[in-house]
């Protein structure tokens, strides 16, 4: 179940911020700052509804903060309690 | 009315009872709204603010922020509206070319406010927060209500941002802000009825002409310190809001938010994009959500509105920012000077009593644009002969960040100042969604990685201006005059 979203993440960091990265570089634990996300309010609006969409979930921007977008891991564990 | 005081007066006596603003849980009437201004106008009196002073305002979009405007006003000062986004050294910045007597701030924004303004002369005053230096009616100073204040005062002073130099003050008078809601409000026909809602910051030149526009007519104004899209929906459905300015990233994504069960928006009439040109994905996407086609507004800070989309045939030239409001000329010009046929490309230039004269002690900027009464916008449009302008092309290289404008320039020489990088390029593309953001193309000095350039910009500048993509390279390939080849490193 966890692998799953952590593929889904993957899948939607991919195709909606990361295109540009080599996808072996995207592992679950590496640090999402040092690929852009999160930098800007716009690129993390784009990658909640993504992920809204993906998930078929609500999330509340109010709930996202720098730790929270830490990883990949960090990610499903916010979406895996949503579910 | 002749200064904008009297639009409130005039709203306050007409709308006596009248929603005026909602904040959060506050709901505030014309006649209390118009009695808060005063009590403000007082304080400010007491703090030694007088005609033809300047005062800062950072405060978020907010009942504050909207009471601070008219008392600065009030009694003939001027508002400077800043960005709460900005951090010290942009502030400094701001307040060193305006130089106000006094910086009206929220409690969270008072360090910051007090650095940026050290050694101004400028005081700061809290007035939103728990702990504030003012609060309404409980402030111990005698109320006035008459101020001498003429048409040709200035009221405001907004910043047009540009590809070269520092951004440029431009300063409205009362004069052309009374124009501005005429002829905004006598082409867009709001009444007292219309509930108008406020996520763009009102200290824009587009939200504020809506929003001195709705206070002229005695709407209700709801106001969102920030951009949250599931408020934003719950307000819309909640309130029946009948009108709302946005620009394109924020209809993008609200038209891709994922909505748990059906709403209801039906309330609404009007929905306004500007700031960024509206994509034709966007355009229908957001009207399969919300059942209302986004109409497209043109204007600008030396301007304010200068066109809108009302068209009946939207579908059809969605595309286009429609035409001129009520008073306003636009003309397109060629490049020998003389005004070209319709449908063909040229310079946009505008005349309008909502327009300034020029940019603030800035003669030679002034001689370039402000030319035979018109304002040259450096915006490249054609208009169709049912006089419909379309914009083809913006020749100032700023990039557009949802709305706001980002110096490429500035952004540069923020990242060089790091010690590891040797060259730095920033320039805009576009994202996957089709959205501009900021990209950096650094050549480092040894080992840099985009984390240490992320925490060395936090703080420093605007988070909306640090760049969302790094690329490094070991040079920046340039062309044979020595321009930066830009195609080569988007």
């Amino acid at each position: 179940m966890e692998e799953n979203i952590n593929r889904r993440i993957r899948k939607v960091l991919i195709e909606k911020m990361l295109s540009e990265v080599d996808p072996a570089e995207i592992k679950d634990d590496t640090p999402l700052i040092e690929l852009g996300v999160g930098a800007d309010s716009v690129a993390t609006l784009e990658l909640l509804v993504a992920l809204e969409s993906e998930f078929k979930i609500s999330i509340d921007e109010e709930d996202i903060n720098q730790n929270l977008l830490e990883n990949i891991d960090s990610i499903a564990e916010y979406i895996g309690k949503r579910l | 009315m002749k200064v904008v005081p009297d639009l409130l007066r005039h709203s306050a006596k007409a709308y006596s009872e009248g929603i005026a603003v909602v904040d959060g849980q506050k709901r505030i009437t014309y006649g209390t709204l118009l009695s808060m201004v005063q009590d403000l106008s007082s304080f400010l009196v007491s703090k030694g603010v007088g005609h033809g002073d300047r005062v800062a305002i950072l405060l978020p979009n907010s009942l504050e922020f909207i009471t601070s405007f008219f008392s600065v006003l009030e009694i003939g000062a001027i508002s400077v509206p800043l960005n709460t986004a900005y951090r010290e050294t942009e502030l400094k910045y701001y307040i060193s070319n305006s130089s106000p007597r006094i910086i009206l701030t929220e409690e969270a924004l008072k360090p910051m406010a007090e650095k940026s303004a050290d050694k101004t002369g400028a005081s700061v005053a809290v007035i939103r927060g728990a702990i504030t230096d003012y609060s309404y009616c409980n402030h111990g100073v005698s109320r006035k209500t008459k101020y001498a204040v003429i048409p040709d005062d200035e009221a405001i002073y907004l910043y047009s941002t540009g590809s070269t130099g520092n951004p440029k003050c431009v300063a409205r008078t009362h004069l052309n802000l009374i124009a501005l809601a005429e002829n905004h409000t006598q082409t867009v026909g709001w009444t007292e009825d219309d509930r108008i809602l406020f996520v763009v910051p009102l200290l824009h030149t587009y939200a504020l002409g809506n929003f001195i526009s709705g206070i002229k007519v005695g709407a209700t104004l709801y106001v969102l310190s920030s951009f949250n899209r599931n408020r934003v929906i719950d307000l819309i459905e909640g309130e029946a809001i009948t009108i709302f300015p946005a620009v394109p990233f924020m209809l993008d994504v609200l038209a891709k938010t994922y909505l748990p069960k059906p709403r209801d928006f039906s309330s609404l009439k009007l929905v306004i994009s500007a700031g960024s040109p509206l994509s034709k994905e966007v355009f229908y996407r957001y009207h399969e959500k919300f059942g209302i086609y986004p109409r497209q507004l043109y204007g600008s800070t030396e301007t304010g509105v200068i066109a809108i989309n009302l068209s009946k045939d939207v579908e059809v030239n969605f595309d286009s920012v429609g035409r001129p409001v009520k008073n306003v000329e636009v003309k397109i010009v060629g490049t020998d000077g003389s005004v070209v046929g319709a449908g063909e490309e040229g310079e946009i230039a505008v005349k309008s009593r909502s327009m300034v004269s020029g940019y603030k002690n800035l003669p030679r900027e002034t001689m370039s644009v402000f030319r035979d009464g018109y304002y040259y916008t450096g915006d490249l449009g054609t208009m169709d002969r049912e006089g419909c302008i379309r914009i083809v092309g913006r020749q100032k290289m700023f990039i557009n960040i949802s709305g706001n404008k980002v110096n490429p320039r500035e952004v540069e020489n923020q990242i060089s100042g790091h010690s590891k990088v040797k060259e730095v390029v920033v320039f805009g593309v576009s994202d996957s969604e089709g959205n501009e953001v900021v990209k950096a193309v650094i050549v480092p000095k040894g080992d840099l990685t985009a984390k240490e350039i992320y925490e060395f910009c936090r703080g420093k500048i605007a988070n909306f201006k640090i760049p969302s993509k790094i690329a490094f390279r070991q040079t920046i390939p340039r062309g044979p005059t020595g321009k930066v080849a830009i195609e080569l490193l988007k």
